[in-house]
């Protein structure tokens, strides 16, 4: 099966100088994909020609062009973080998970930098430590690796990745439904810059490094939303005697009443309603109700109870919006 | 970087070392630069290959020479594609290629890969292994010619 060049059976140059620049000019430019081909390997290409000028079948082959294939710098960071992570007030340890991955192609250093002061949020979280992960995708200050800028940076394959936490304080200033944003860059050692930004040798394998599509650095944010509650305490007393006055004499019955109102997005955990028995009164036994319900004195399986000063009623978590009310009575002495 | 257009049109009498047999196949490699002027057009550069990353676009060219007294017939040009080169297009040359190591040949739209299930779906030009320029009439003594197609790194 033989067929022709275009024109047929004449010979002339194919194509011409001025037909592969306007070729090239309707040609879309194209995207380096991830990693590609490594830096440092070479692409060689030999032609063979085979005819015959009448003394039989001849192949020769062409030179061989061989290319080294420098290095690009490419890298992205993602937040690994699908929403807001919730956090507390002066809470310590919050944590914000990235990914970070060098799409070049070639083995690079990556220097890591936060920044939780770049505006459009509520707060600034306080960075405290950026931690590399041991490989399990989990955070834990015990078995991730502390990182060190310019120490510990670190050393990626081309498509790999690494997750990296970043532990921050929440301020205790910050109020419910505050955000805090915090991001990670992550920027190639041995450059960054415009695209096409070269470095005449400092390739894996010898050749250059460009600098990529991504700048050769990376960022991505992350953030916090803080989830607080407030608790408000009421307490109101009434007063029954056997006279049918609310007169406090003696052997009158003092009812207590405590109304506790848990606000904001958050919930408040252990929550626990303590009160002393005033001087003078005797509490009344089994007494103590919680949401209308009556509770033993004894601590026992059941949220109340009374050890001889005070009565004490465990709430457990209480989210916001919710209320819980305990009553007890107490006779004047 | 040089600019290329002159460097190819000046390649296209080059001087290789030429073979007892008097045929000579000369081969070279561009890389295709596009850059925007000031005007914000687009202009396409052919630059040597000094700095070749993956996304890059190579252009190959291929000048072949009948430097003998005898026309040289059953002339043919194979170019295996280098593994990390995805084949582009080969301009209007309209070579036969092959998407199965050089087995069989045809034009990129006569030919079909099969896929992991079994299916066969229209080859494409990611699937070229080789480039084949056959051609059906003798070169004569003294010609040139010169052939091209586009890669883009792997």
């Amino acid at each position: 099966m033989m067929i022709a060049p275009v024109g047929g059976a004449k010979h002339r140059l194919l194509p011409s100088c001025t037909l592969i620049a306007l070729l090239a000019a309707l040609a879309p430019p194209m995207q380096a994909n991830a990693a590609g081909t490594r830096a440092g390997s070479t692409i060689s290409n030999t032609a063979t020609a085979s005819f015959d000028t009448g003394g039989g079948p001849t192949t020769i082959d062409s030179n061989r062009v061989d290319l080294l294939v420098d290095e690009l710098l490419d890298v992205t960071v993602d937040s690994s973080n699908p929403a807001d992570v919730p956090t507390t007030p002066g809470a310590t340890g919050q944590v914000l998970t990235f990914s970070v991955t060098n799409t070049g192609n070639g083995v690079e250093d990556f220097a890591l930098s936060t920044v939780a002061n770049a505006g459009g949020d509520d707060y600034d979280p306080a960075v405290t430590q950026v931690y590399l992960d041991n490989g399990d995708g989990l955070f834990d200050a015990g078995t991730d690796t502390l990182y060190t800028a310019g120490a510990n940076d670190p050393t990626l394959d081309p498509d790999e990745s690494i997750t990296v936490f970043v532990a921050t304080t929440t301020p205790g200033t910050v109020a419910d439904g505050n955000r805090g944003i915090v991001s990670l860059i992550a920027a190639a050692k041995t450059g960054t810059g415009a695209p096409g930004t070269s470095f005449a040798g400092q390739g894996e394998g010898g050749g250059d490094a460009v600098v990529g599509s991504t700048g050769a650095d990376g960022e991505d944010a992350g953030a916090f939303v803080v989830s607080a509650a407030t608790v408000t305490l009421v307490k109101s007393a009434s007063i029954t005697n056997t006279l049918g006055t609310a007169d406090p004499i003696p052997g009158a019955t003092i009812t207590y009443t405590i109304v506790a109102t848990v606000a904001g997005s958050g919930s408040v955990n252990g929550l626990a309603i303590t009160d002393n028995i005033p001087a003078d009164t005797s509490f009344v036994p089994g007494s103590i109700t919680l949401g209308g319900s009556a509770l033993t004195d004894a601590a026992d399986a059941d949220a109340g109870d009374y050890n001889g000063t005070r009565i004490n009623v465990a709430l457990g978590t209480v989210a916001g919006g919710q209320t819980r009310t305990v009553t007890f009575q107490t006779m004047i002495d | 970087m040089r600019p290329a257009l002159l460097f190819l049109c000046a390649a296209a009498l080059p001087a290789p070392a030429v073979a007892a047999n008097q045929v000579a196949l000369d081969n070279n490699v561009f890389v295709e630069r596009v850059s925007t002027d000031p005007e914000g057009k687009q202009r396409i550069l052919l630059e040597e290959p000094k700095v070749v990353v993956p996304g890059d676009r190579l252009v190959f060219v291929l000048n072949y020479r009948n430097a003998g007294a005898q026309p040289a017939d059953k002339f043919v040009i194979t170019n295996p594609m280098p593994s990390a080169v995805r084949f582009a297009d080969a301009g209007d040359t309209q070579p036969l290629v092959s998407v199965d190591g050089g087995k069989q040949w045809g034009l990129l739209a006569d030919l079909s890969v099969q896929a992991a299930d079994g299916t066969r779906r229209t080859a494409q030009p990611a699937d070229v292994t080789h480039i084949r320029w056959a051609f059906q009439k003798p070169i004569p003594a003294g010609a040139t010619g010169k052939l091209m197609f586009r890669g883009v790194v792997k």
